[in-house]
This record gives structure tokens, C-alpha cells and sequence, in this order.
């Protein structure tokens, strides 16, 4: 073994073949290229003549040089260098390969892997054996203990099959096991040498622990990462209406970013949060505004670009689930549409929790998160103690005044009412109706815009008592309390001082009330459920680097009441507890609620450190040197074959040879190859992801529309109105961003042409129904971008438009949203046949048809299901049909008629 | 007369029309027209009508001009004679070599040159001959006879049927030695043949445009030449080129001919006037 500084020979002795180099320069010099062939007619001419000069003929200096290099490339190669040899440890004996294995050494396991490696090789030129020493519990549950001492190369496989454990290392048990293995083996102090693949973590002293053991058998070599941060995904904190992400980290010297993926139980990420971390913080957070709807789906979160267990939280039913248990005072009238109790809050709930009926001990005999009673005063005695012992034990309760509220208070309420209601403004008050005040700070209604056009007529008031004034969470403008609340036990009691219902006051009738309502939700706590010591078995388990999988022989049930603070290991590792089957409740143990925040070690001085990642720890030459030595030896032939006249190739038509694929790819769409079949188009916004979207989505419909139908459509296309012919398509899809500009004159008149030829253009603002918000500005977009285009009288899609039974028979045209208004061209327009040139909506259709390379749907339908999504397909269909096709289908909305005359 | 190769005819005959087109295109540009002799003989003009005498043809008396006066007029047309040219271009296989792709083998451009001296001769009233192939050709369709003798024969530069007095025009690369060319022109001059002599060359064989160790081969299987350094041979090998051709201008002179230098890389059409000059001035 020779080292030249970072070099290394594994076979030196094959360099002395070097010396015969200069031999081989002088045998190239004095042996000239083989003469080039050239025929020529006037031979007799040249025969005998004899040249001025008489240089003699002699290889050229390069191909000299190439050959040169070739030869001596093919001796180095042989050589086998190495390049940055992992020196092993220092030190005498046997290698110790100490490797952290735990949850925070999962993110870089492959440097690790390559360090671990790099020592390994080093041991084997070296000849040491090796004992490898992984220091978290194994999956079996067996405590860490280091393995036997095998050559290196055996070490190798048993080094390779190592995988990153869900939890943390047991450094404490470690060293005691060390001491005992040194004591079996017969090795004294300081006749072995260590290498720790360390994670850094302090580990409670465990660190020190097996730092002190390991010097003591003899030198040790520290390997750890440093330069990046562990990061620890913490469970997140529920707020009303959002989730603020934890992060905790090892302090890093820079700002940096942690970015996290909410994710459904399908894996689709659902949103994405970057948490700022400072530098040298310890600890990051970020609020994630996400609608409840959505929130309900999200079942993990991740860290983005980090694997291991300790990036990954899974998210139970704690955080989702919220039942809401709805009881009207009036039983019999309260579902009345517009004058019942519930009425109102039936709408205004039912889009987005689990809304359950029934009496108050039906409704409390099953986990809930929220009682709402609408103007039902409760009855002594039975009723009150349950509903107190509920309230007692974390349930929030939420109760609407109402006349029969108003005669008979009961104790369950925040502040004391006074007998009767308030009216304002009646016949016989000299009060005017009241509005609202603006939400006082540390309400959870604070930040909610109050509209004018709320006033109150009627409330029932409180008596004033001492911290009133705290208990309020809304206010009127003269200052009488609207909201008021009152913590009780772990739960709360919130009393809203009007009707359910519009009979007191219009804030059922505003877009305010959904909003107090959705906050008064998001502060009820989650239904923690399943209760007790029951023992709740594993159904899937995280491995090392975060993945789901079947748990482990080793895993063991974990009682309900302690697994949110269960500690991960063997027995236990992080991943969901519960019983299998449907719909039933699954319990999530995850790795950062029991470990500690990760801490970084102080290294004791006088270890020699190494660094893992970076540059890679040693790479063998040789195989790289012997080929490029042969590809010079390729050239050397084509150069010699060249100056013999052999090849006559042209470097220029070579080059054209190598660049006409390449040429061949930029081209744009030939109008030939577009005008031979039939195909859909979209409109290119500017916005890639817009644009990637929209090409999914028309691949996706394509692909339905050529299973189920008769046509059959080419792979789609993007152009620009204006730039490009759009006389091919026959339907366009127009995404329009809020930021989309009005058309160029020539974009006008190229659209203009179109409508007139009987194209039709979907225009997509993709914000309405349940995707109402998404791109405010959309709608504005869509007005600039159609002013100056001829767009007929629209009117809303009707229940017998033809668009609604071109191909299937549609009740509704969903994409991925769904509930918004889709518009036409008026029916009786009779221009072009009745067939409308614009269909309008907002339902992003095309993230609802995209289907990604893998032929998945990679954006989830809101409010979700299958069903949704082929009624999406089917609409599309429809569209295409109706764009192939016209008002053809139009006739079969006659039947009725051509039937009754048949008949007759 | 030579078997006609097939396939060799039916490859030509294929290039036949363009070659026969181009050839015409170029003969357009000199000149075209008849030429009489300007004395009174055998021909298609009017010369002029002389008083019937004493053994003149009852057949010849010109009865509308002898109608208009008392006596008999016999009416005399303009002696056109035909003057016979035998062509001949050279077959070697030194002939068919090019020096770059961009140019005609010189064969090729030999071939064109000839059918365009031919088209101009036949338009011209004139008889052609193909060397070796037997027959000569006049009128209509000479052309295309004579691209079919051009395919089917190699053409013998000895033809003793060629009448005496004809005029000769041999296209081709003249690098045979001398010697051979004095006899082969000294036979000619004792029959009284005269003509031209056009040296076809590619401009590469005067030039010698290579450079470095190249071994040179002969295309009719002589023994290859290694040159160890071209470049350093060039001005020789121009002396030798500039000697050859100097001694074949003699040789033509002494006996009665002309030489004309082409190169390939040159248009056709200066070789054809220049030619044509050559052949219009010898005939003057």
C-alpha cells in the first residue's frame, strides 16, 4: 500500500511498469503512421520523384501523446488507486464499528452506510477484524450488544443489512454490554480501536456513558454529521380553523427552512408549510390554515426531503374527527325549513363535521366533541348531571337563548341571565336594533370582519357580575354581551345570547355565523375516544425511515390510556394502535411525543472527528482509469484510420447526425401532424404548474373519453390564442389565472374566429362551490379577458341542456369542486345552431380529469369521493361530445313529444 | 466493331435525355445556322439561275423564271458540302477518376463535351463520326445514335474508314507517354487527318493538392508510389505536368492539330467555345 497524499496504490508494484514508457515513446517515434491510400491517374507522373525537403516521416507529436497516455492510464489503473482511503481508526487491534442506529441517524444513512464502509475497506487492506456494534435495541427487542469479530469482508454484509431503527439509541445499556464483551473476548484495556458512526445526540448522559467505555478499550474515532441539522417533527397543536407545527432541531449556525407536507391516508399532500428555523433556535413553528374540510383528511405529516421516524406524525383522531351533537328545544318543529331551531345550524354545520340527533343520553353515550342545545333548557336533576360530568371531562357546549331559555335558566350556563328577553326596536322600545361590535382581543372570534348589515332585536341579557367582561366573547354595540363563555372542568360552556334560528336577530342569515361557528368547533376538543386501559394491538408500524409497514414480531399491544405519551421502542414503535376493520378508531403513537428534543453532545476533547457526508469518503480509480485508457484507444483507431483515409466521415455530418434528434424535439407542433387527428387543446397561461395541470387533465380526459365513447382523440396540445391555428380543436381549455391580462388585439380576433367556426372554449376560474376563495381575482380575470370577445348571452346551464345529456345523463357538473355554476350561451340563441362557444365555470376541471405518468389522479377532489370524480369524467364527456357533436343529442330532449305523436 | 457492353450502354442510355438536353443547351449558346460554300452545287439555297446550255437536265430548267422571257433558265442552288469530323474521348480507367465528389469524372465531362460538339456539327450541317464505332451519322437523330454508339462502344482512336481530309476531335487526358501519342498523331497526319486534341483534366492532377505520407495507386493496377512528403514534391511534379503537356503541344502541332487544356472544375460551356473557335478558324 502506497498513500501520495490523498492517493493510494492497492498494488504499487505494478507502477515499476511505468519505466518502460520511454521505450515506448521511442518505438511510436521511430515507427511512422501507415501512409494514407489516394488513387491517382497520373501515376507516371510522381513515379521516381524526390521531395526538397526531406523530413522524415514521423508519428504526429498528439497521437504521440494519446498513446502515451493510454499506456500509461492502463498501469495506473492496474495499480488500483484509491482515492481518499478511509484510513480506518487509528490504532492497534481490532476495529469496534460503532454505529448509531436510532431514529436521528435515518436521514443520512446513506453517508453513514459510506463512512461505515470506507472503514471496512481500509480494514480489510490493513487485514483487522471487525466487530460491528449497533447501539439501539434491535427489532426483536434484544438489547444492543456488539457482534462477533469477523474479517472485514464478512463485516461487510452484516454492515450493509443494518437499517435506522424507529427509536432512540440505549447508549447506557450499550456500554455495559461493551464492558461485558471486552471481559468474554479477553481484550484488555487498549487493545482494540473504535470508529463511532455517531448521531451526536447527548441522550440524557448516555453519550458521556459510552464515550468513557469506548476510550477506555482503546482509541476512538468520532464520526458525525455537521453539516446539517436533526430535526424532530413534533405533534402539532389544534387551534380553531388551523394547526401550528412544532419543530425541534439541533441548533444550526444559519437560518434555514423545515418544510411540511400534510397528507392524506392515500399519500396525496394537501398542503405544504415552511417553518422558518432561526438560526441557533432550537425550536420553529408555523400556523397551517387549513379548512376543516381538509384538515379532516389529513392523516400524517411529514418533513419534506427527510426520511426516518422522527420526521413523520401521525395525526389520529384527535385531530380530525369532531361530532357535534345538535338537540332543538322545540322537537317537533325544529327541523321546519327557515322557522326551525335547527334549521339554520343544520346548514351551516353540515358541510363540515359529523352532525348526530337523538336525546342528550343517546348523544353522550358516544364520544363528542361539541353539544350544541338550540334554545332547550335542561332538565334538572338526570339531564344536568350529565351533561355537567360530560362538560367536567372536556366537552365544550354550546347553547342558543331562545324564548323557553328565557323563562327557565339553568345552572349550566356561563354568566346568570336575567328573567326575560331584551327586545330592541319593537313597537314599544324606544331602542333601535342593534349591531355589532367589533370582536374584543383574546376573543376566538377576534379577526372576523363584522358586517353591518347584522343587527339584534331581541337577545336575553346577562346580569352584570364580576368578570362579565372576561367571560365575553362578542359584544353588541352598546356594549351587552352577544357571545359569552365560560371554562368549566376541562371542558367550556359557550351561550350565544340570540336564537338559533333568524327569529331574534339576522346573524343566522350572514356568512358570520358559520364562521363563529367553524372557530366555537376548532376550540372543542377532539374526541380522544377509546378511553381506558384497553390494550390497543398494532396494525401498522413506521420503520426506520418513516414508511408504514407491518409491525414487527417484537411489537406488543400498548394500553389506550398511556399511548400518547408512550415512550418508542421495540415493543412499541410509533405507527397506529387499534383494532382492524373499517371505521374503526385508530390510535397513533408517535416517536417525537416520547423522545426528548434532540440536543447535541459536547465532544470531550482529544477525539479525532470525521465528518460524514460531503465528499465521498474514498473512491477506487482503477476501473475509471482502464476505461477511459480504452476510450483513448477507440479515438487513437478512428484518428489512425482518419490519416489513413479510411474514414471519411465528416465531422460536420457526424455532429449533424448526433444533433438532428435533438433538433427534432424543439420543433414546434406541425399544423400537418395536428390537422391528422382529432385532438384537444388548452390555452398556455405562462404558469408551468397551470400548464402541467391542464396538460394532465386533457391527457386524463382523452384517455376516458377514448375507452368509453366512440372517438377518439390524439394526445392534447397547448397553443396561444393568436400565435398559434387554433382551427384544429374542437374544444379549447382556458384555465384563467387572476393575474391573466386582456387579450391581444390579434389573440381577440384568432378566438373571435374560432367562436364563429364553432370551436368551443371552456373557461375554468376554478374558484367556485366548495373551491370558493382559491384565486380571488379569477372572476375579475375572466371579465377582462372576455371583453372584447363575442360572447353570446350566457345563462346557467339548464336541467335539460344538451350538455347535460350529450353522452351521459348528468345532475350536476362537478370538478374538482363541485356546487358552483356552470353558464352557457342562452338556449334560444339560434346562432350556430344552439351550441353554445363558451361554457363558464369554476370548478378546476382539469386538476379533477389530470392523471399523472404513473396513471394516478394526483389532486384530491373536494369535498372528495369517487363518485365525484367520474361525474367529472362524465361531464367532460359530455363536453366533448357536445363539442363533436353539437345539439345532435339535443333532439333525443323531444322524445317525450315525437313519442306521444307516434303514438297518435 | 466492338460487342457493345449491355450494361454499360444501358447505364449511359439511362443518363441519355439530360446528357443530350445539356449538350443542346450548351450548343445554343454559340451558334447555330448553316453554311454554304458559296459557289454553286449540291444544296437546299438559292444561288442563281443561269441560261440553259448544252447538257443541262431537261428536269432542271426552271419553267416559271423561263416564262417571264424568250429563253430557257436553269436554276442553280448553293453547294453545301458536308465536312465529316470523327470525335473520339479516351476510355482509360484513369478517365473515370474525380478528384473531389463536387466535380464529373472527367470521362463525363469528355462525353458532354463531345455530344455538345456534335449537336453544334450536326446543327451545322456537318457529318459525325464516333471513332471505332462504324458509322457515320447526319440529320435528325444523329444525336441520340451517337449517344447510343458512345454507350455501346469504347470507341477505337484507329478507324481507317474515316474518309481522308476529315477533321478529328479526341477528348481526352493525354498522360501517356509521349512516344505513343507522336506515332498515334503521325499516322493521323500522313491521312490527312487534322483536328484537336482537348486534354481533359481534374484540376487535383495538375495541382497535386495533398500534403503528409500518402502511398499513391494506380487505377489501371500499376504498382502503387509512396511519397514520404508530398508537399515536397509539388513543384516537381508541377515541372514534369508543365513538360508533358509541352511536348504534346508540339507533337500536335507538327502534326497539324491544335491542344486545348479543361479542367472539370470549369464550366463547360468556355471549353465548347473555345473549341469551336479552335475548329471555325482551322476551317477558314
Amino acid at each position: 500500500m502506497l498513500a501520495l497524499g490523498p492517493l493510494a496504490f492497492a498494488a504499487p508494484w505494478v507502477l515499476a511498469a511505468l519505466v518502460v514508457l520511454p521505450v515506448l515513446v521511442w518505438l511510436l517515434r521511430v515507427t511512422p503512421p501507415a501512409p494514407r491510400a489516394q488513387a491517382f491517374p497520373a501515376l507516371r507522373l510522381l513515379r521516381g520523384l524526390v521531395a526538397t525537403e526531406t523530413t522524415p516521416a514521423r508519428t504526429p507529436w498528439w497521437l504521440l501523446l494519446l498513446r502515451i497516455a493510454a499506456a500509461a492510464f492502463i498501469i495506473i489503473g492496474l495499480a488500483r488507486p484509491v482515492w481518499g482511503p478511509g484510513a480506518g481508526a487509528g490504532g492497534p487491534g481490532p476495529l469496534l464499528l460503532v454505529v448509531d442506529d436510532g431514529w436521528a441517524a435515518a436521514p443520512d444513512w446513506a453517508e453513514r452506510m459510506a463512512v461505515g464502509q470506507a472503514a471496512l475497506d481500509a480494514a480489510s487492506r490493513q487485514g483487522r477484524r471487525v466487530a460491528l456494534f449497533p447501539t439501539a435495541p434491535s427489532e426483536a427487542a434484544e438489547p444492543p450488544h456488539p457482534g462477533p469479530l469477523l474479517p472485514a469482508e464478512e463485516a461487510r454484509a452484516r454492515l450493509a443489512a443494518l437499517r435506522p431503527k424507529p427509536w432512540a439509541p440505549d447508549r447506557a445499556t450499550a456500554a455495559a454490554a461493551l464492558a461485558a464483551w471486552r471481559g468474554a473476548a479477553g481484550l484488555a484495556d487498549g487493545a482494540l480501536s473504535s470508529l463511532w458512526l455517531s448521531d451526536g445526540l447527548a441522550d440524557d448522559g448516555g453519550f458521556e456513558a459510552l464515550t468513557a467505555t469506548l476510550r477506555r478499550a482503546g482509541p476512538l474515532t468520532l464520526a458525525r454529521a455537521e453539516d446539517h441539522p436533526t430535526r424532530l417533527l413534533l405533534p402539532p397543536e389544534a387551534e380553531p380553523e388551523r394547526l401550528v407545527l412544532h419543530i425541534a432541531q439541533t441548533p444550526d449556525p444559519v437560518d434555514g427552512e423545515a418544510v411540511v407536507l400534510a397528507r392524506t391516508a392515500e399519500g396525496r399532500t394537501l398542503a405544504r408549510a415552511a417553518v422558518p428555523m432561526a438560526a441557533g433556535a432550537a425550536r420553529g413553528a408555523v400556523a397551517l390554515d387549513l379548512p376543516i374540510e381538509l384538515r379532516n383528511q389529513v392523516t400524517r405529516l411529514d418533513l419534506e426531503n427527510t426520511a426516518g421516524a422522527g420526521a413523520v406524525v401521525l395525526l389520529d383522531e384527535r385531530f380530525r374527527r369532531r361530532p357535534v351533537g345538535l338537540i332543538a328545544g322545540d322537537e317537533a318543529g325544529g327541523e321546519a325549513a327557515l322557522l326551525g331551531d335547527v334549521f339554520w345550524l343544520d346548514r351551516a354545520l353540515s358541510p363540515f363535521v359529523e352532525l348526530r340527533r337523538g336525546s342528550i343520553e343517546t348523544l353522550l353515550s358516544r364520544p363528542l366533541a361539541l353539544l350544541i342545545l338550540a334554545d332547550r333548557p335542561l332538565t334538572p336533576g338526570r339531564e344536568q348531571q350529565a351533561v355537567t360530568d360530560w362538560v367536567g371531562k372536556g366537552g365544550t357546549l354550546l347553547r342558543f337563548a331562545g324564548p323557553r331559555l328565557a323563562e327557565s335558566a339553568d345552572p349550566l350556563l356561563p354568566v346568570p341571565l336575567r328573567a326575560g328577553e331584551r327586545a330592541l326596536g319593537a313597537a314599544l322600545s324606544w331602542e333601535q336594533p342593534q349591531h355589532l361590535a367589533p370582536f374584543p382581543e383574546g376573543s376566538p372570534f377576534a379577526g372576523l370582519p363584522v358586517p353591518d348589515e347584522v343587527v339584534v332585536e331581541r337577545q336575553v341579557l346577562a346580569e352584570p357580575v364580576p368578570g362579565l367582561a372576561e367571560r365575553t366573547w362578542a359584544r353588541l354595540t352598546d356594549g351587552t354581551p352577544l357571545v359569552t363563555a365560560e371554562t368549566r372542568g376541562r371542558g367550556r360552556i359557550v351561550l350565544v345570547h340570540v336564537t338559533a334560528n333568524a327569529a331574534w336577530s339576522n346573524l343566522p342569515l350572514s356568512g358570520l355565523y358559520v364562521d363563529m361557528l367553524r372557530r366555537v368547533i376548532g376550540l372543542s376538543a377532539g374526541v380522544a375516544g377509546a378511553a381506558g386501559g384497553v390494550p390497543l394491538p398494532p396494525l401498522e408500524t413506521l420503520d426506520g425511515f418513516g414508511r408504514l409497514g407491518l409491525p414487527g414480531g417484537a411489537a406488543a399491544p400498548v394500553s389506550g390510556e398511556t399511548i400518547a405519551a408512550a415512550p418508542p421502542g421495540p415493543r412499541s414503535p410509533p405507527g397506529w394502535y387499534g383494532a382492524a376493520g373499517e371505521g374503526a378508531e385508530r390510535r397513533a403513537l408517535n416517536l417525537s411525543a416520547g423522545v426528548p428534543a434532540p440536543v447535541l453532545a459536547a465532544l470531550p476533547p482529544g477525539i479525532p472527528l470525521r465528518h460524514i457526508g460531503g465528499v465521498p469518503a474514498e473512491a477506487d480509480l482503477g476501473p475509471w482509469l482502464i476505461a477511459s485508457a480504452l476510450l483513448l484507444l477507440v479515438f487513437d483507431m478512428l484518428l489512425s484510420l482518419r490519416l489513413r483515409g479510411l474514414l471519411v466521415l465528416k465531422a460536420a455530418s457526424l455532429a449533424l447526425l448526433l444533433l438532428a434528434p435533438v433538433a427534432a424535439h424543439t420543433e414546434p407542433p406541425d399544423p400537418v401532424v395536428l390537422a391528422q387527428a382529432t385532438r384537444l387543446a388548452y390555452v398556455v397561461t405562462g404558469d408551468a404548474q397551470v400548464d402541467e395541470v391542464s396538460r394532465q387533465g386533457l391527457v386524463g380526459l382523452s384517455d376516458f373519453v377514448n375507452r368509453r365513447t366512440a372517438a377518439s382523440l390524439a394526445e392534447p396540445v397547448g397553443l396561444t390564442p393568436g400565435r398559434d391555428d387554433m382551427s384544429f380543436f374542437p374544444l379549447v381549455y382556458w384555465p384563467v389565472l387572476p393575474a391573466a391580462l386582456a387579450l391581444e388585439p390579434a389573440a381577440n380576433d384568432a378566438v373571435n374566429t374560432f367562436f364563429r367556426n364553432g370551436g368551443i372554449i371552456l373557461f375554468d376560474t376554478r374558484d367556485e362551490g366548495s373551491g370558493e376563495g382559491t384565486y380571488p381575482g379569477a372572476r375579475a380575470a375572466l371579465r377582462r379577458l372576455t371583453l372584447d370577445l363575442t360572447v353570446p348571452p350566457l345563462a346557467p346551464i339548464a336541467d335539460d341542456h344538451v350538455l347535460r345529456r350529450a353522452f351521459y345523463l348528468l345532475p350536476e357538473m362537478p370538478g374538482r369542486y363541485t356546487g358552483g355554476q356552470v353558464w352557457a350561451a342562452r338556449d334560444q340563441d339560434r346562432a350556430n345552431d344552439s351550441v353554445s362557444p363558451v361554457i363558464i365555470g369554476g370548478h378546476d376541471w382539469a386538476a379533477a380529469w389530470a392523471v399523472d405518468g404513473r396513471g394516478q389522479n394526483p389532486y384530491a377532489t373536494i369535498p372528495g369521493g369517487a363518485r365525484q370524480r367520474i361525474l367529472a369524467y362524465r361531464f367532460g364527456t359530455n363536453l366533448v361530445m357536445y363539442a363533436l357533436t353539437g345539439n345532435y343529442k339535443g333532439d333525443q330532449v323531444h322524445v317525450p313529444a315525437i313519442l306521444e305523436r307516434l303514438g297518435n | 466493331m466492338p460487342t457493345p457492353r449491355p450494361p454499360a450502354a444501358e447505364a449511359l442510355g439511362a443518363r441519355l435525355p439530360p446528357l443530350v438536353v445539356a449538350a443542346d443547351r450548351v450548343a445554343a449558346t454559340v451558334r447555330a445556322g448553316v453554311h454554304g460554300r458559296r459557289r454553286p452545287g449540291q444544296g437546299d439555297a438559292f444561288w442563281q439561275f443561269r441560261p440553259f446550255g448544252e447538257g443541262d437536265a431537261v428536269a432542271r430548267i426552271d419553267w416559271r423564271q423561263s416564262a417571264r422571257g424568250d429563253r430557257l433558265y436553269v436554276r442553280e442552288t448553293e453547294s453545301e458540302s458536308a465536312q465529316t469530323i470523327g470525335l473520339w474521348r479516351a476510355t482509360g480507367p484513369g478517365m473515370g477518376w474525380r478528384g473531389a465528389a463536387s466535380r464529373p469524372t472527367k470521362r463525363d465531362r469528355a462525353e458532354l463535351l463531345l455530344l455538345a460538339l456534335a449537336s453544334l456539327l450536326l446543327r451545322g450541317g456537318e457529318r459525325v463520326r464516333l471513332l471505332g464505332a462504324g458509322r457515320t451519322l447526319a440529320g435528325r437523330g444523329a444525336l441520340e445514335r451517337l449517344a447510343e454508339d458512345l454507350g455501346g462502344t469504347e470507341g477505337a482512336l484507329d478507324d481507317p474508314s474515316l474518309p481522308r481530309h476529315a477533321r478529328i476531335v479526341l477528348f481526352g487526358d493525354f498522360w501517356a507517354p509521349l512516344p505513343e501519342w507522336q506515332a498515334m498523331l503521325s499516322g493521323f497526319a500522313a491521312r490527312g487527318l487534322r483536328g484537336t486534341l482537348v486534354q481533359v483534366l481534374d484540376p487535383a492532377e495538375e495541382s497535386l493538392p495533398y500534403a503528409g505520407r500518402i502511398r499513391f495507386e494506380g487505377l489501371a493496377g500499376e504498382a502503387p508510389e509512396l511519397l514520404p512528403r508530398v508537399e515536397g514534391v509539388r513543384p516537381a511534379y508541377a515541372a514534369r505536368v508543365t513538360a508533358h503537356r509541352a511536348g504534346l503541344a508540339d507533337l500536335a502541332r507538327m502534326s497539324g492539330c491544335t491542344l486545348l487544356t479543361h479542367h472539370t472544375d470549369q464550366p463547360p460551356e468556355a471549353a465548347l467555345l473555345a473549341l469551336w473557335l479552335a475548329l471555325s478558324e482551322a476551317a477558314r
